[in-house]
């Protein structure tokens, strides 16, 4: 994946977060916390 | 049942008003690039809400509600591995697809492999959507002629004509505009829905009591951690298997491609893919949802016995008509029975004598519900073996016709209408652009003007929306609708993802090699598909696997004496 690398390096910055690193990271934790807040609550009444 | 006319008027103007608002948004596209990848003007909300709108067609709204009727939430872990999708077509497929500056994902295989891989890849492509674009027109029109009593041609001639009328006029652009209006519309629709449902249950029915009862009816079951791979939804299929679909669909099919692609910049294309990602889940959780509430609300309602009435109609006019009237007889005894078991369930304490008893009195009466409308299924097939007694695809239409009020419905039925639109516009849209750039311009026309593509792009436009039109004309209801589009794409998606990410990732990989390993992963999984219990979703990873296996061990076998197109091109 070198042609990859190279393009990565090359990008914009994402408009928030600083890195679009960040923002995979801090969208993958997000979808984990509403799995999680979902499961638990329909869990309570299930 | 006969529409209102002021239903007639909300639905209608609002139609008529999104389509015009498209073809006048769009008059001045003139050049064949503005056809097809819009003028690369769009915003990362408007990819977002395009991406979304492509993927939600009329079968999401008609279906899912249903589904969460019948089956409970469990549905939603179907979407559960979308954000991971996006992430990784973030990082891998989207910088590639804009450094070549591409009209089609198929067009990077030539470069990476070689003319045949590109085509056949195209042409799984053109078949898996070209009959998805069928369903997605018939899908909304059929149970519309059957509840209002519409003509089935002329409802789908009325959604094929409408949608090809502006994407006609105005390609990816007028596509993506429409789309953003039709969320609106979408979205809008679906809140009041909600809305009205809560308000029209019992006053001594709160929220959270709606809850409760569904909860103990085992509808909020949301996640099943059993890994089982027979079984259709669960976490195990939404994070595994769910990927490798999302993967596929987002990152190699053409109707979603050429959503991003059409973006201002790579950036604005990241936002639109990470935003669906984000609010997809959530948004199909809320639509089961309103298909809970529509359950809880039968609960104090009276719901038929079956929710299609052309089947309850052709049982009438049989010799089965006094075994099908005793049933409805006993369904409605049942049914006062457990709304009674349902309010002393409620009034009680947890824990309490009466808790435990109506609880277990509620159970029970479910249990003869579901064997009573059991039976009158069994009896409808007894009637007539071709009739389908799948009726979970018409609760939601029945619950808006019969207890929405006069406009909502105009509306609702506007929301059903705007999602089948949206949908099918990208569908011919992205056919219509494969065809064009993968097909005529690259292996008969090379070298004509700009205007003959540009005439070319509208011709294949029309002429796809015409291959839809005849899909939708002949097809028969399938068990489900939703699931028959998602087994559709299964069947072809594992493959088509197999080929992209051997082109990511085996880099000694050639085209011969993955072509090859292509057609045998083509042919395993029709036969997987066939001959074996194992659920659709699992075919998506299966297939992309399986290319990606095959494709490294034909390689081996076959040396490395091709050459490489994409160092070619590179170098001359």
């Amino acid at each position: 994946m070198e042609d990859q690398s190279k393009l990565n390096d090359q990008e914009e910055a994402p408009p928030f977060l600083g890195t679009w690193k960040r923002v995979y990271t801090y969208t993958l934790i997000l979808h984990f916390i509403i799995l999680c807040s979902l499961y638990f609550f329909f869990n309570q009444y299930a | 049942m006969e529409l209102n006319t002021l239903d007639w008027i909300v639905m209608l103007s609002t139609l008529f008003g999104i389509v015009g608002y498209g073809v006048w948004k769009t008059r001045s596209v003139n050049n064949v690039k503005s056809f097809l990848l819009g003028d690369k003007d769009l915003k990362w909300w408007t990819i977002g809400l395009s991406i979304m709108a492509t993927q939600a067609s009329a079968i999401t709204f008609l279906s899912t509600p249903g589904k969460a009727f019948q089956d409970g939430m469990g549905f939603a872990q179907f979407y559960f591995g979308m954000p991971i999708a996006m992430v990784i077509i973030c990082v891998f497929f989207l910088p590639i697809y804009y450094k070549l500056n591409v009209y089609t994902a198929y067009e990077y295989l030539e470069r990476r492999f070689d003319l045949k891989t590109r085509m056949f890849t195209a042409l799984l492509f053109l078949i898996s959507r070209g009959l998805a674009a069928g369903i997605t027109i018939f899908a909304p029109a059929i149970i519309m002629s059957s509840i209002l009593g519409w003509p089935l041609e002329q409802t789908n001639l009325f959604i094929g004509i409408l949608v090809i009328i502006y994407t006609v006029a105005g390609g990816t652009k007028a596509v993506s505009v429409t789309q953003k209006q039709q969320m609106i519309v979408i979205l809008t629709g679906m809140f009041i829905a909600a809305g009205m449902i809560i308000y029209k249950l019992p006053a001594d029915i709160q929220f959270t009591d709606a809850l409760q009862i569904s909860g103990k009816l085992d509808k909020l079951e949301i996640i099943n951690f059993k890994f089982d791979l027979t079984e259709k939804y669960t976490i195990w299929t939404g994070l595994l298997a769910g990927v490798f679909l999302f993967l596929s669909y987002f990152g190699t099919d053409q109707s979603q491609v050429q959503r991003y692609l059409s973006g201002k910049s790579l950036n604005e294309s990241r936002l639109g893919l990470i935003f669906n990602g984000i609010i997809k889940g959530p948004m199909q959780v809320f639509i089961l949802f309103v298909g809970i509430l529509v359950f809880v609300f039968f609960q104090f309602n009276k719901a038929p016995i079956h929710f299609n009435p052309g089947n309850v109609e052709a049982v009438y006019a049989s010799p089965n008509a006094v075994a099908f009237q005793s049933l409805e007889a006993a369904y409605d005894v049942v049914f006062e029975e457990k709304q009674a078991a349902i309010r002393v369930f409620n009034a009680s304490e947890e824990n309490s004598i009466d808790y435990t008893s109506s609880l277990a009195m509620v159970k029970t009466l479910d249990q003869q519900e579901k064997d009573l409308r059991n039976e009158a299924k069994a009896l409808i097939s007894q009637t007539d073996e071709n009739l389908d007694t799948e009726d979970g695809d018409y609760i939601f239409i029945n619950f808006i016709l019969n207890y929405m009020p006069i406009g909502l419905i105009g509306l609702l039925l506007a929301v059903i209408f705007s999602a089948a639109m949206s949908s099918t516009a990208s569908e011919l849209n992205a056919l219509a652009t494969t065809t064009m750039v993968d097909f005529y311009q690259r292996a008969f026309k090379s070298d004509e003007s700009d205007k003959h593509y540009l005439v070319m792009s509208r011709v294949f436009t029309v002429a796809w929306g015409c291959v839809a039109l005849f899909f939708a004309m002949i097809a028969s209801l399938f068990d489900n609708l939703i699931e028959a589009v998602n087994i559709i794409g299964s069947l072809f998606y594992g493959t088509i993802l197999g080929i992209f990410l051997t082109a990511f990732f085996l880099k000694q990989v050639k085209g011969n090699a993955v072509f090859v390993a292509a057609i045998i992963t083509e042919t395993v999984i029709v036969c997987i598909y066939a001959f074996t219990p194992i659920a659709f979703l699992w075919l998506n990873l299966i297939g992309g696997i399986l290319v990606l296996i095959l494709a490294l061990l034909i390689q081996q076998l076959m040396g490395n004496n091709e050459s490489d197109p994409m160092l070619d091109s590179s170098t001359t």
